[in-house]
């Protein structure tokens, strides 16, 4: 066929497909009706297939690139990732993020090592160097400490805008500590460990002053969720770092990509229960409850968290072996 | 320059190519949604604050959602001032529809939520000491940090080739100039030109069933032309003779 009798036959259903792509809105094709859609899909295949013939007949012709272009705007409206949908949040909580917590184990395990590990070298830097203490822990801190709490009656009338601020930045460190992964994983150990670091030295002192109760009882009712969701974002971001160190039979861009979505799922999933351990940080730890309660607070809330995240999801043995026979292809969903 | 392409095959095993946008137009598109960025988060603040003060402090928990839920607005707003928009628009801020971009996934397709959130989160480390510029330099179809964890590159959707283009087929010419003027050219208009064309311009046609056709051709037009048998133009090979005389035609008729 001679080019001009090629764009001469075909021109019309492209100028069709044009006008499709000029309807949709916001990316979408939500507008058309059943028919529409399905001559949209016929449109855009047999485009393709033009682009096929063309790319092979007249390579270096304007209308090849036309066909090109026509084709890069239309891919996109037929091929998209799933869209947001209130309804998958309920199974994102009740089942995909559990799963996923529970499939990182080994980086939580990792997590859990740097920050135990920055702990227990703090907590071993104070006892075994006491004279160092005033350098590892500023004065102030274990003054107030020693006095029984910190300014309570002032944390209490300021307790909304403290919540706001405690949450604003736990979520803001969590995010940090997941994207920073893309420095393989290294700012994301440095925080955990000084995290961890922080913990041992503070509580190694407020031991060393015999003042133990109260100081756990400012730590614990808020900490055990809030810890552990640090521990979850620096989890994330140790898989994106180990993604790119050890990219097995991936390039390494790609098993960073696929490392990212799954480190996104974990650090993005926890980061709001935050605002659950921001509240009880300004409500309940600095409130009149005897040391007692405040503990079994945290005890509870810990309890809760680990027993949803280690237990909800699962299913039984046949329908895990019925799963993981339906091979996956990574192709995306049609709309 | 060669435009940077991100070659795609669809699911009909045919293979399209994006034009990856570059650093100054995203740059530009980024200043764009900058600017509303900051004029819709100027107006939430203000907005919010003038309702905090109507309505004064509690001291609850609920005082303390809302604050919380405003100051996220105001750290993160940014992030997912991005975020949002992309999910819900197919890859198209306003910034990036001004300047005729789109983010789409390596694949071609049109990312989801969570290639948004992720690309526009690593913001955080993209506008740290400026490495999302630097690595966008280095990166093969301009991607900085964000785009290589959510696997997205920003692609040009405006491109020179958006209209169907007014095609002529290629004329095939081995005649190196037009030649001596020919005689009784004026007998000739667009119509003799259409066919010269059409003859010229196909492909594949066995040579001596070419110069068959080209001899045939020639037989007519001379007489068209009203050309004396003496005329030095009949003893040109007639293939020669309608590449000569298509070029000189053009010439005469500001065709091509």
């Amino acid at each position: 066929m001679r080019l001009d009798e090629f764009v001469a036959r075909r021109q019309q259903s492209w100028r069709e497909l044009e006008e499709g792509i000029r309807r949709a809105r916001r990316g979408r094709l939500r507008g058309m009706s059943a028919q529409d859609l399905e001559r949209f899909g016929m449109l855009y295949r047999r485009a393709a297939g033009d682009l096929a013939i063309a790319a092979r007949d007249f390579p270096d012709q304007p209308v090849t690139d036309y066909l090109n272009s026509l084709l890069t705007r239309a891919h996109p409206l037929l091929f998209r990732g799933p869209s947001p949908q209130l309804s998958r949040v309920v199974r994102f909580y009740a089942v995909d993020l559990p799963r996923a917590v529970r499939a990182a184990h080994v980086y939580i395990y990792a997590s859990v090592g740097l920050f135990a590990l920055g702990a227990v070298a703090g907590w071993l830097a104070v006892i075994l160097r006491p004279d160092l203490v005033a350098t590892l822990v500023p004065p102030q801190v274990l003054d107030g400490l020693s006095q029984g709490h910190i300014g309570n009656e002032t944390l209490k009338q300021f307790a909304p805008a403290l919540a706001a601020f405690i949450i604003q930045n736990n979520i803001l460190v969590s995010l940090i500590a997941l994207v920073s992964g893309v420095a393989i994983g290294l700012p994301t150990a440095v925080l955990l460990l000084t995290n961890g670091w922080m913990l041992g030295t503070l509580g190694a002192a407020v031991h060393q002053g015999g003042i133990d109760a109260g100081f756990w009882a400012l730590i614990v009712p808020h900490g055990a969720i809030e810890i552990s969701v640090i521990l979850i974002a620096g989890a994330a971001g140790l898989m994106i770092g180990d993604s790119l160190l050890r990219p097995g039979l991936l390039r390494r861009v790609d098993s960073l990509t696929r490392a990212a979505q799954r480190a996104l799922l974990l650090a993005l999933g926890a980061a709001p229960l935050l605002v659950v351990a921001g509240l009880i940080e300004s409500f309940v730890t600095p409130s009149d409850l005897a040391v007692g309660a405040k503990l079994a607070v945290g005890a509870v809330t810990g309890v809760l968290l680990w027993s949803w995240l280690l237990l909800a999801g699962r299913t039984g043995r046949a329908a895990t072996a019925r799963r993981a026979a339906v091979p996956s292809l990574d192709v995306p969903t049609a709309a | 320059m060669l435009p940077d392409v991100l070659k795609v095959r669809t699911a009909d095993n045919v293979q399209i190519g994006y034009v990856a946008a570059g650093i100054p137009s995203r740059l530009m598109a980024f200043l764009v949604d900058l600017l509303i960025n900051a004029a819709v988060l100027f107006v939430a603040a203000v907005g919010a604050a003038a309702l905090y003060s109507a309505l004064g402090s509690s001291g609850g928990v609920a005082e303390a959602v809302a604050l919380t839920v405003f100051s996220l607005m105001l750290v993160l707003g940014h992030f997912f001032y991005f975020a949002i928009l992309e999910a819900t628009s197919a890859g198209r801020t306003p910034g990036k529809r001004a300047l005729g971009l789109r983010v789409v996934r390596v694949d071609g397709s049109a990312p989801g939520l969570g290639e948004s959130l992720v690309r526009n989160i690593a913001r955080l480390v993209d506008y740290t000491l400026g490495i999302g510029l630097f690595v966008a330099f280095f990166q093969p179809q301009s991607r900085r940090v964000g785009d290589l964890l959510a696997g997205t590159v920003v692609i040009r959707e405006r491109t020179a080739a958006a209209h169907v283009p007014a095609v002529m087929a290629p004329v095939l010419l081995r005649a190196p100039d037009s030649g001596p003027p020919i005689d009784g050219i004026e007998h000739l208009g667009a119509h003799e030109h259409g066919v010269l064309r059409a003859f010229l311009s196909r492909p594949g046609l066995p040579p001596e069933q070419r110069a068959r056709i080209a001899h045939d051709m020639s037989v007519k037009l001379f007489e068209r032309m009203h050309l004396p048998p003496s005329a030095p133009e009949r003893i040109w090979p007639p293939e020669l003779f309608i590449e000569r005389l298509y070029l000189q035609l053009s010439a005469r008729l500001g065709l091509s």
